[in-house]
């Protein structure tokens, strides 16, 4: 299990890494624009080929690309309703602080948990191997955070109705 | 606090701070909202300083349950047989509440260990008029009978406008709750806490506890209950309450902890979800820290060589790397 996600990961690194070299590139209809040409779409001839690594029909990860920015969406496995209403609630906590994360997308692209947006000029601001780096700890930290989560409610609730049966 | 406490400590609190400065002429007046929607009104005038007016008022019953005078039945008994001569029924009682009591405050016991004890019994007085059904099917069991003038089922009011039922037999009481939560999220974590309740049971220790069932479509034995009484989202718990788990003292922890299950459950949700909001801000918080490592500012100031920005230059190597 470990080492299909270590495979996984490591996938995800180099793609990252062939896939975040981005320039600066103006807006070609408007001028003195600079948009994210993937969030956009305006022409094809800035567009890259997207990418999608799956480790399994649940848990997948898309990473879109173009001149200037680079968009990455996660899928995070669920299980079952109680993982699934933990993954909502925790990623929905981290996309109301996008701010605060700067590379993180307000909304998830349609079919998937979380995105982000990382364009030339967070490339510029950010080293790049940390990056990556940040990306990937991300992505095993909601892994590893919803496992807890989880394990926590079935901890709790064997106590509560331990302590509620031991008064009888 | 893993358990509720019967008592409500805010009244208690109330009660020792009145009696301690008796001799003294304040004033009082406080209303207060408890879980549940019962909600207390405390007085005291200036004219009477002993004379302290307790008003309680009911979460509003739905159809299906039986309120004598706007009371649960065997109420009155239950306090005249709880409180005694400290304590009055007034009637009517006071705009917009079930039930007013009149507590004489110098009727009090001198002794100081009764006092208190009478004082905690007064602050759980929701206990005493809720339970107060429970207590009169309960006590039956455990003489093992059943009330003459009973139907196949009662419903016993435990929130705004939703009931639990008690199908009463000679041998055994079955308790059945249809558990309700308005949030999807609160749904689904206390589906997965009853489902413990059914597996916990099965733990050595608790072999004497009542056997507990959750089902999600309603037990055989709600047959003639209306659709509206019976629809929960949370599934439906059933618990079989044997003679001896009435027996003695226990009967006052069982009608508590049965009139009471579903805030515990839901008490205990929303305490789970409070701990995820402090875990999921604490991991938030360290992968910001995460994001920071890589701005490069920070690497200056360690004056460590430079190597990484040397290294990322490095073009051929990441090439190779993605071919890989």
């Amino acid at each position: 299990m470990a080492s299909t996600l270590r495979l996984y990961l490591t996938c995800i690194r180099n793609t990252l890494e062939a896939a975040m070299c981005l320039q600066n590139f103006p807006c070609q209809e408007v001028e003195r624009h600079n948009k994210p040409e993937v969030e956009l779409k305006t022409s094809p001839e800035l567009l890259l080929n997207p990418v999608l690594i799956c480790r399994n029909e649940a848990e997948k990860c898309l990473i879109e690309t173009s001149i200037n920015s680079l968009r990455i969406s996660l899928k995070v496995k669920q299980a079952d309703e109680l993982e699934n209403i933990l993954a909502k609630k925790f990623l929905r906590f981290l996309s109301m602080r996008a701010e605060a994360f700067q590379v993180l997308r307000r909304k998830p692209v349609q079919g998937y948990d979380i995105s982000f947006l990382i364009t030339n000029y967070h490339c510029e601001e950010l080293q790049k191997q940390k990056l990556i780096d940040f990306i990937v700890q991300f992505m095993e930290d909601i892994d590893k955070e919803i496992s807890e989560l989880k394990m926590s409610v079935s901890t709790r609730g064997r106590l509560v109705a331990t302590e509620f049966l031991k008064q009888f | 606090m893993i358990l509720l406490q019967s008592h409500s400590r805010f009244l208690l609190q109330t009660l020792l701070n009145r009696i301690q400065n008796l001799e003294k002429c304040i004033e009082l007046d406080h209303h207060w909202v408890e879980f549940d929607d019962v909600r207390y009104h405390v007085q005291v005038s200036m004219k009477n300083p002993h004379i302290l007016l307790l008003s309680l008022s009911l979460p509003t019953p739905p159809l299906e349950t039986v309120f004598v005078g706007g009371l649960p039945f065997g109420a009155i008994e239950a306090i005249k047989a709880a409180y005694g001569v400290i304590v009055q029924i007034l009637d009517p009682p006071r705009d917009g509440f079930n039930l007013t009591l009149k507590l004489n405050l110098s009727k009090l016991p001198q002794d100081e260990d009764q006092r208190h004890t009478l004082l905690v019994k007064i602050a759980s007085v929701r206990e005493v008029v809720l339970g107060a059904p429970l207590r009169v099917i309960l006590k039956h069991l455990a003489s093992r009978t059943v009330a003459p003038d009973i139907d196949q089922f009662v419903a016993l009011v435990h929130r705004p406008n939703e009931s639990f039922f008690l199908v009463p037999q000679a041998e055994k009481v079955t308790v059945v709750f249809p558990m309700r939560f308005k949030d999807s999220i609160d749904t689904v974590l206390a589906t997965s806490f009853l489902q413990e309740f059914m597996e916990s049971r099965r733990t050595a220790g608790l072999s004497n506890a009542p056997p507990c069932l959750w089902s999600q479509t309603p037990p055989l034995e709600l047959k003639g209950v209306t659709d509206d009484a019976l629809s929960a989202n949370a599934g439906f718990v059933t618990f079989v309450i044997l003679p001896r788990h009435v027996e003695g003292r226990k009967l006052d922890r069982t009608v508590w902890n049965l009139s009471t299950f579903h805030a515990y459950v839901n008490y205990h949700v929303k305490c789970s979800e409070g701990f995820m909001h402090s875990r999921m801000r604490r991991r938030v918080e360290s992968l910001i820290q995460a994001l920071n490592c890589a701005k490069p500012d920070q690497e200056k100031t360690k004056k460590t060589p430079q190597t990484r920005s040397f290294k990322r230059l490095n073009l051929k190597d990441s090439r190779t790397n993605s071919r890989s």
